[in-house]
């Protein structure tokens, strides 16, 4: 008997061994694993991964393998590998995440292998330099903006107020048609607390001014209720996922989005005729959020300099071009300046573009290390106002509450 | 076969197999049950010991080296945490609906599919296939299903013309546990029901053409000859359905998440929701205690009842 | 006695039943094979549009569905296979001998059927990075037979308890040794509970989802239910090819359930029913 269990373990032995066999095919290269939500994407993600083989076809030594890990579960999946020692080399974080992982020593400093004085970055580069330590390159800035069917408004002209857009978003709800669409559900925390931010700043508000939280100011408690007016106004298909209704926009169904220069370039890429335009969010403040990404190393790689070979490619002025180029209205790590060709078939870039002097990263600022955690409750509680109908001032409250609780405890 | 069974009747001298004295019946026991121990020590109970020891610190996901012990805080916490009185909440109410539902639909198939009519077997296998059907496709064809513009259910409720408009199941706190319920059930009443048909092969046909005889109605008949006999199956399946509903994950997790606004958090769903959005996999740890002393009480409440049964009918 | 008129509404009975039971899977069929515009129509689409079944060739072409559903059947037929090696032996040991810690380990098999895989997934990651098990296959297929020996062990011990001792008994005269009885006499005679038990094993295999999520890094070692749930709140996938993968992935998984369904019938409830 004793033989038979050691049979069964040499085979689950060997089929293990078979399959990491058939895993590093390519044989004397290092393979160096890239973790990133932008490669499920539809429009971009096929794009991503043939501009990641050009890398591949110029190296002979290191090989970069896209993962593909959808938005809502990269956080619990990287976060669950990094803690146990493992997890890809390479990861796209999102602001938030990048900043929760930053703590925990999950993310390599990377000076000494990217020379930081031979590019010019962008400016929110600043944000990944946390007490003097670079923590990864930018790989995609995105400012929001309203994007709208014209088509799909009286007259063809977007809304320039709050009271405006809620008129036009009515007007042009019916028929199967609806005015606007944003996230509202659990399952889609992340971009719900997007579409929120951007409501949170359009208010002229913030989430906190630096030293204090400033959940329940009356800015945050403005903003939320107008975003609670939208909600019970009958413009947005409930219980439509932004899968389907970024989908339903491109198909003509949706008038209105507020939605990064990325979703821009997803609607261009998948219907070429819709014919959209963008222009500044209808809110008092011209401020809106900003999509920050990172390229960052994992602290457990073993494959640093491979990486570090693989950043220093990113940030060279072709793959630069092309990167901003398949990203949409993005900005990539380095200044590139954007064909004039592109701007004239596609307006939209430029509106986009014009944005960024106003755009703020999607952080809890001076809390950005607990930002997920204030995420969290703030989403919770918020949910609480738009389905349980829930006193906005109280619940939001409840929420400085809370959150000041979870910060004291850490 | 009939060799083998002619020998067995053969007189031995042996004793019993269990009761052997000889060399191999001391040792062999447990080399037979050595490798399915160290296996489960490995997988099952390294890792539980570890659950154990976490409930009591403070630990982060992304550094869970750095662990903190804080006693008995994190228990503390749930207890005197409103959220997660309701979570208990929640769970009671989806383990005691999925048994009820589940067990009844099951019945109710069985009875049906019971008797003989042509096409049965083929019936039997068709009704079976949801059990088959793996949940996390269950819970996106339901998601879509149950979508508010485009879904079939709210197509199939305009079409009947009810006032109910666009309801958006799986966003209103009152409707998304009853939507998850649905699913669910939907899910697994064909297992109820298989195991059910097997145990009403042992319903006695004298008992219930006697009962007949006497003229006895329908119910009548159910409660005198059937229920008697699967009495024993059904208080199995309803352990069975209550510690599947207490652990289940991908279906709730797929379809709502726990939301809205915990409207579908059971206990095993804010034990991720802790350990992997929070990243707090002490507070995880201690819900998932408290998970495995309901399931574990639940499961002695079965012994204790069925050994009371068996002693009551015993001395009938 | 039997009336026509209450024939007859068993049998509506049975038909709405059936249709109950069918729908969903039948919808998901239908909706892979709609066309883009008529997904988010005023009227659904109630019929499958065979000219739509060019969606199927998009997406195998585009994702990795052929892969994920490989992988999902090495993980099942491995699961299946070391569960059944497994627990051949402690399931007849439980069923046949006296010994000490066997209530115990009877017991613990009971109990760590309530153990949710959420939660031991974190100390099983860190289990596997030490055994350099991570982003296997091998390795999931371990670990979801930690889940599945229990039940397996279960329901086995409760066909073994039906064989009489008569037939071992024999054998033992003729001087074949304990494994050459458990495993010339006992398993024939109780293989139809051994393929329940081996379905059950597989099919566990074939949905799990949490491990899978966690433990497999690699995208060519991603499995059917992980391929399937990364869709679910993804950027921009139509639902019709979320629904086509559903189906390659829901077809299989019922057609050899169909196949195997007389002895997962007989199996099942000899094994559960006993307890």
């Amino acid at each position: 008997m004793s033989k038979l269990t050691r049979r069964s373990m040499l085979a689950a032995a060997g089929a293990s061994a078979a399959l990491a066999a058939t895993r590093s095919f390519a044989q004397g290269k290092t393979t160096i694993t890239f973790a990133a939500a932008t490669f499920a994407e539809a429009g971009r993600g096929d794009k991503l991964k043939a501009w990641i083989e050009k890398f591949n076809a110029s190296q002979d030594k290191i090989e970069v393998q896209p993962v593909a890990i959808s938005f809502s579960q990269l956080a619990n999946t990287v976060f669950t590998q990094m803690g146990g020692g493992g997890g890809p080399d390479l990861v796209r974080f999102d602001q938030t995440d990048f900043f929760a992982a930053l703590p925990a020593k999950r993310i390599l400093p990377i000076d000494d292998l990217v020379d930081a004085s031979k590019y010019s970055f962008q400016a929110p580069d600043k944000f990944l330099n946390v007490e003097g330590k670079r923590y990864g390159v930018v790989f995609e800035l995105a400012n929001y903006q309203l994007i709208y069917n014209p088509a799909l408004l009286k007259g063809g002209e977007p809304p320039k107020t709050f009271p405006e857009f809620i008129a036009t978003a009515k007007e042009a709800t019916g028929k199967g048609n609806f005015g606007y669409a944003f996230r509202a559900t659990m399952p889609e925390r992340s971009g719900f607390w997007q579409d929120m931010t951007n409501y949170v700043y359009g208010f002229g508000g913030n989430w906190a001014d630096g030293k204090q939280l400033t959940l329940n100011s009356p800015k945050v408690v403005e903003a939320i209720t107008a975003y609670k007016q939208v909600y019970d106004s009958g413009v947005i298909p409930k219980g439509a996922d932004a899968a389907t209704y970024r989908r339903m926009f491109w198909e003509g169904k949706i008038a209105m989005n507020i939605d990064n220069g990325g979703v821009a370039g997803i609607f261009a890429a998948q219907n070429p005729n819709l014919g959209f335009k963008a222009a500044p969010s209808p809110f008092p403040n011209r401020q809106q959020g900003l999509i920050l990404t990172s390229l960052s190393v994992n602290a457990n790689t073993k494959n640093k300099e491979a990486c570090g070979v693989f950043i220093n490619w990113v940030l060279q002025q072709a793959p630069q071009q092309e990167l901003q180029g398949i990203l949409g209205a993005a900005s990539v790590a380095t200044q590139v300046e954007r064909p004039k060709a592109d701007l004239e078939r596609a307006p939209w870039l430029g509106v986009y573009d014009a944005q960024t002097p106003y755009a703020l990263p999607q952080l809890v600022l001076g809390f950005e290390t607990k930002t997920l955690e204030i995420q969290q409750i703030v989403v919770e509680q918020v949910l609480k106002i738009l389905v349980g109908n829930a006193d906005v001032q109280k619940t939001l409250d409840e929420a400085q509450s809370l959150a000041l609780r979870r910060i004291e405890r850490q | 076969m009939s060799e083998v069974a002619n020998a067995a009747t053969a007189p031995t001298g042996r004793p019993p197999l269990s009761g052997g004295r000889d060399r191999e019946s001391r040792w062999t026991p447990y080399l037979f049950v050595a490798p399915v121990a160290l296996y489960l020590a490995l997988f099952q109970g390294y890792p539980l010991l570890s659950e154990f020891f976490l409930s009591f610190t403070q630990t982060s996901l992304l550094a869970p080296q750095d662990a903190r012990f804080v006693g008995l805080r994190n228990y503390h916490d749930l207890a005197s945490s409103s959220d997660f009185a309701s979570v208990l909440w929640t769970t009671a109410i989806y383990t005691v609906a999925c048994v009820v539902f589940a067990i009844s639909l099951g019945l109710g198939a069985a009875l049906l599919l019971d008797r003989p009519f042509r096409g049965r077997g083929l019936a039997r296998a068709l009704v079976t296939i949801p059990w088959a059907a793996p949940p996390v496709a269950v819970a996106t064809i339901f998601v879509w299903m149950l979508n508010a513009q485009y879904g079939i259910f709210n197509h199939a409720l305009k079409l009947m013309d009810l006032e109910v408009g666009y309801e958006s199941w799986l966003d209103n706190p009152r409707l998304a546990l009853p939507a998850i319920l649905f699913t669910t059930v939907w899910q697994i009443f064909p297992f109820s029901s298989v195991v059910l048909l097997a145990a009403l092969q042992g319903v006695s046909e004298e008992v219930r053409e006697a009962a007949q005889m006497d003229g006895a109605d329908r119910f009548s008949i159910f409660k005198v000859a059937v229920w008697p006999t699967i009495q024993p199956t059904v208080a199995l399946l309803a352990l069975f359905v209550t510690i599947w509903s207490l652990r289940r994950f991908d279906l709730i997790w797929v379809m709502t998440q726990g939301g809205p606004i915990g409207a579908t958090k059971t206990l095993v769903i804010e034990l991720y929701t802790r350990g992997f959005v929070a990243r707090e996999l002490g507070e995880a740890a201690a819900v998932g205690m408290v998970g495995l002393t309901i399931a574990l009480v639940v499961t002695f409440v079965y012994f204790w009842y069925t050994q009371r049964t068996e002693r009551a009918q015993g001395r009938r | 006695m039997k009336t026509p008129a209450s024939h007859a509404l068993r049998m509506a009975l049975i038909m709405v039943l059936l249709s109950v039971a069918l729908f969903p899977i039948y919808w998901m069929v239908v909706t892979s094979l709609t066309s883009s515009a008529n997904l988010f129509a005023d009227r659904p689409q109630m019929l499958p549009d065979p000219s739509q079944a060019f969606n199927y060739a998009e997406t195998f072409s585009k994702t990795g569905v052929l892969v994920w559903l490989k992988n999902s059947a090495i993980v099942a037929i491995g699961t299946m296979v070391l569960s059944i090696l497994l627990a051949i032996l402690p399931a007849y040991a439980l069923s046949r001998f006296r010994f000490h810690g066997k209530g115990v380990l009877g017991f613990i098999l009971f109990a760590t059927q309530m153990l949710p895989e959420a939660m031991l997934v974190v100390p099983l990651y860190a289990i596997f990075a030490k055994l350099l098990l991570l982003d296997t296959l091998g390795g999931l297929i371990l670990a979801n037979t930690a889940f599945t020996v229990p039940v397996i062990t279960w329901i086995l011990k409760g066909a073994i308890d039906g064989v009489p001792l008569e037939i071992e008994e024999a054998a033992r005269i003729d001087g074949c040794s304990r494994l050459d009885i458990v495993l010339g006499i006992v398993v024939p005679v109780v293989a139809p509970t051994l393929a329940a038990a081996a379905v059950i094993a597989f099919f566990h295999g074939w949905n799990e989802y949490v491990f899978a999520q966690t433990l497999i890094l690699s995208q060519e070692l991603r499995t059917a239910s992980v391929g399937l749930a990364s869709f679910v709140g993804e950027l921009s996938t139509p639902i019709h090819t979320v629904m086509a993968i559903g189906v390659m992935y829901t077809l299989p998984a019922v057609a050899f359930y169909l196949m195997v369904q007389r002895y997962v019938v007989a199996g099942m409830t000899a094994g559960s029913v006993k307890g």
